[in-house]
């Protein structure tokens, strides 16, 4: 049994997702063919031994909640411990809008004083990576550090201007951040995670919520940084990572998953990526379709042209159909003879008969949920 | 004391299922994979959670790790219950003595204490055998109405095949008045299915007398049946129309894996409203590159395809490298199909391996079956009917 427990905050902005986060919070939003955004984190924390972990919901956490029920899917169902949903709720000075994140931690200081778990790591949920976070702690535990911040070398992660970046010296000590700088200056990717000691995280939120002070990132972190009143050291996590700050983003990052060597690398076979289950049978392919470079999941049929693309659980692609560079979500249909290229379309959609949809690659068409073209 | 239950199910899967030859070496035949994430045990499991049974019995005898392991809390089928669920009942120790199951009535005579604690009305006897989506509460409820003390479910086989199956010859009125085991003249075509329903206090009873009787075989077919038949209990057949199929063969497991790839399968796995359940591995979606061919196929979470796949079922987490053909086959979990390599008409059970080049089975004649965990070293063949399981 690891000594850690896990913090997922999924109130973090969420407009620039347009229609993906109309109607659901960034960490249920479906990535990859079965999951949500907060499959990833979650999934990584319970395959490093985690197994308190505490979801702090803002707003629209009702997807969300319906898609992490008991937590059994993640074996977060015991007696002992599990998980923990904690949406807002209304006091005398809150008034159930988060002002940051440590507003956020404050109003559930009660959650962090009752566990028992000597460390926390804390993570969110618009970066998509695959992380060892024991590995993490055990660094954070070696390096005496007060504060360990996640952060990726990763080229390809987009960085521009929406982000938070870092300057980790040799030695492991981040002695510089930058937040949302147009041209970002220092070389590291702050992967929105970080690790510290239970009782420590206890007294800075009570310390800086008590001085007005409600973010952690750009207010409690930014400060200790620069005034170095806490030994604050980077982890870099190797692998890729994606920044999921944009439909182009999404829509990039979709597109990159359908190479295999950068999927297995999200995927590690000993580290799988858990999901809520739908007990779809196999996929169908009827004579006739033509699927290429495409990942597809269980309980779709396909009778048409799949290429590039990514299919979730349900889709059915008719006769004559296309879809072309495109991310058809859970049970959405393309009738016989229709034709999407550069879409993304959300859940229960319908493409009617030899309707034909074709968004540019640099700015591909949103079908929000329900929608019949 | 527990609360009473209307009805209880036992599940007999102590069998070997020694026709399936290699692919049951190491597991009972209810375990054997089917139709891509499913084992054949995922059946008759679904069939009584979508019928509200919440109370089975699982009798296991034959290598029964791997169902064990399988079946676990139940959680799957919706039977990891406070109030019922799923049990898993191997013969046991009394005292000095102790014996394996005898036979299917002996089975079920053992566990009496087990059915007990639910005083249940009826029990309902399965077998782990078949392919088939049927709701057992109709037919309970059909028990009911005809004030029954055995309920059998029928199923109308071709007249050429009758003679391979139990038929139960009724009168006008569902009333069961024969029963011949694998008759040579058969008088009907209502094949018995395994499926019986019995009112609790009766099969007891007969159970009872049975196991007192040396002679007897102790056998629901052969014994009970016939017995309550001679005592002219009412006993009524309970037509079923479904999809049936009996998957005790190579030739007929590889047959119900290719029913669905027809264009419209008999038996629908896609119904919302009756599931068939399994265990999910948590594997990544799958992956069809684009060196693939993908043509009338069955493929499910983690399989890579990167080769030419014709009229095939493909199981979780199995790989076609670029180069391989496989057609009118059933590719278990985890195995791989090399470079180079032909598979047709054949089973490779799980996590088996053709290597490059390799042949394995023929355009006509019977299935080729590579065993599980066996390796078909490259250059290697393995012919139609042929059972490989080197490696």
């Amino acid at each position: 049994m690891k000594n850690i427990m896990g913090i997922i905050y999924t109130g973090e902005r969420d407009d620039q997702l347009r229609e993906l986060t109309a109607n659901r919070a960034v960490a249920a939003v479906p990535i990859a063919g079965r999951y949500r955004l907060i499959d990833f984190p979650l999934s990584a924390m319970v395959n490093s031994g985690i197994r308190n972990v505490g979801v702090i919901a803002q707003k629209n956490y009702n997807s969300l909640m319906d898609h992490l029920g008991s937590g059994r899917e993640w074996d977060l169902h015991g007696k002992r411990s599990g998980l923990v949903f904690l949406p807002p709720f209304l006091t005398k000075e809150n008034v159930g809008v988060y002002s940051g994140f440590l507003d956020a931690l404050h109003s559930n200081l009660h959650y962090l004083r009752r566990s028992k778990e000597r460390y926390v790591v804390i993570t969110d949920t618009h970066m998509l990576f695959n992380a060892r976070f024991d590995d993490m702690v055990a660094a954070h535990e070696a390096s005496g550090a007060d504060i360990t911040l996640m952060y990726t070398r990763d080229p390809g992660v987009r960085r521009n201007g929406l982000g938070r970046y870092l300057n980790v010296e040799a030695g492991g000590k981040v002695t510089g951040m930058e937040i949302d700088p147009t041209i970002p200056r220092l070389p590291c990717t702050y992967l929105e995670t970080l690790c510290v000691r239970r009782e420590l995280l206890i007294s800075l939120v009570d310390q800086s919520v008590s001085r007005g002070e409600y973010h952690l990132t750009r207010g409690l972190l930014m400060s200790a940084i620069y005034d170095g009143s806490l030994n604050i050291r980077g982890y870099e996590n190797p692998g890729r990572a994606w920044q999921l700050d944009s439909v182009q983003s999404y829509f990039d990052c979709s597109m990159d998953l359908l190479n295999s060597e950068v999927r297995n690398g999200l995927f590690p076979a000993d580290r799988p990526v858990l999901t809520k289950l739908r007990d779809e049978m196999p996929t169908r392919y009827i004579h006739g379709a033509k699927v290429k470079n495409s990942l597809i999941a269980d309980g779709c049929i396909i009778e048409g042209t799949v290429e590039n693309s990514i299919l979730f659980r349900g889709v059915r692609v008719g006769k004559g159909a296309k879809v072309q560079n495109s991310i058809v979500m859970q049970d959405g249909i393309i009738e016989a003879n229709a034709e999407i290229q550069h879409c993304i379309l959300d859940k229960q959609t319908t493409i009617q008969k030899r309707t034909r949809l074709i968004g540019p690659r640099t700015y591909p068409i949103v079908l929000a949920k329900d929608l019949t073209i | 004391m527990l609360r009473k239950k209307r009805c209880v199910a036992m599940l007999l899967a102590g069998g070997q299922g020694s026709r399936l030859g290699i692919l049951t070496k190491n597991m009972a035949k209810p375990a054997v994979p089917y139709g891509g994430k499913y084992r054949i045990i995922d059946f008759p499991l679904s069939n009584c959670s979508n019928s509200g049974i919440d109370v089975v019995g699982v009798l296991t005898q034959y290598r029964p790790l791997e169902l064990n392991a399988y079946i676990a809390s139940g959680a799957p089928w919706d039977l990891d219950l406070v109030d019922g669920g799923v049990f898993v009942l191997p013969p046991y120790q009394t005292g000095a003595s102790g014996e394996w199951y005898k036979g299917t009535a002996n089975a079920i005579y053992q566990n009496l204490a087990f059915i007990n604690q639910y005083n249940p009305d009826y029990v309902l006897i399965l077998s782990g055998d078949h392919i088939y989506k049927m709701d057992y509460a109709a037919m309970v409820a059909h028990h009911e109405k005809h004030n029954a003390d055995a309920t059998i479910a029928v199923r109308q086989v071709p007249w050429e095949e009758a003679s391979r199956f139990g038929i139960m010859n009724t009168d006008g009125d569902d009333n069961i008045i024969e029963f011949e085991e694998k008759p040579k003249n058969p008088k009907s075509n209502n094949a018995s299915m395994g499926v019986y329903v019995f009112t609790w206090e009766k099969l007891r009873k007969y159970l009872t007398e049975d196991e007192a009787d040396p002679k007897s075989s102790n056998d629901f077919g052969k014994n009970i049946i016939p017995k309550m038949l001679a005592d002219n209990q009412r006993m009524v057949a309970y037509s079923f129309n479904g999809y049936w199929k009996d998957v005790g063969t190579i030739e007929s497991l590889w047959e119900a894996n290719m029913d669905l790839l027809a264009e419209v399968p008999e038996i629908d796995l896609h119904d919302k409203k009756f599931r068939i359940y399994a265990r999910n591995l948590g594997l990544q979606p799958q992956y069809i590159a684009a060196t693939a061919e993908v043509d009338n196929c069955l493929i499910t979470e983690g399989v890579e395809v990167r080769g030419d796949v014709k009229h095939s079922v493909l199981s979780s987490a199995c790989l076609v490298e670029e180069g391989a053909h496989v057609s009118d086959s059933v590719i278990m979990p985890g195995a791989v199909v090399k470079t180079g390599a032909v598979v047709k008409r054949a089973i490779v059970a799980e996590n088996a391996v053709i290597s490059e080049n390799a042949c394995v089975g023929e355009d006509t004649g019977l299935i080729a079956v590579v065993g599980p965990g066996a390796t078909v070293p490259a250059q290697g063949v393995v012919k139609a009917g042929e059972q490989f399981a080197e490696g």
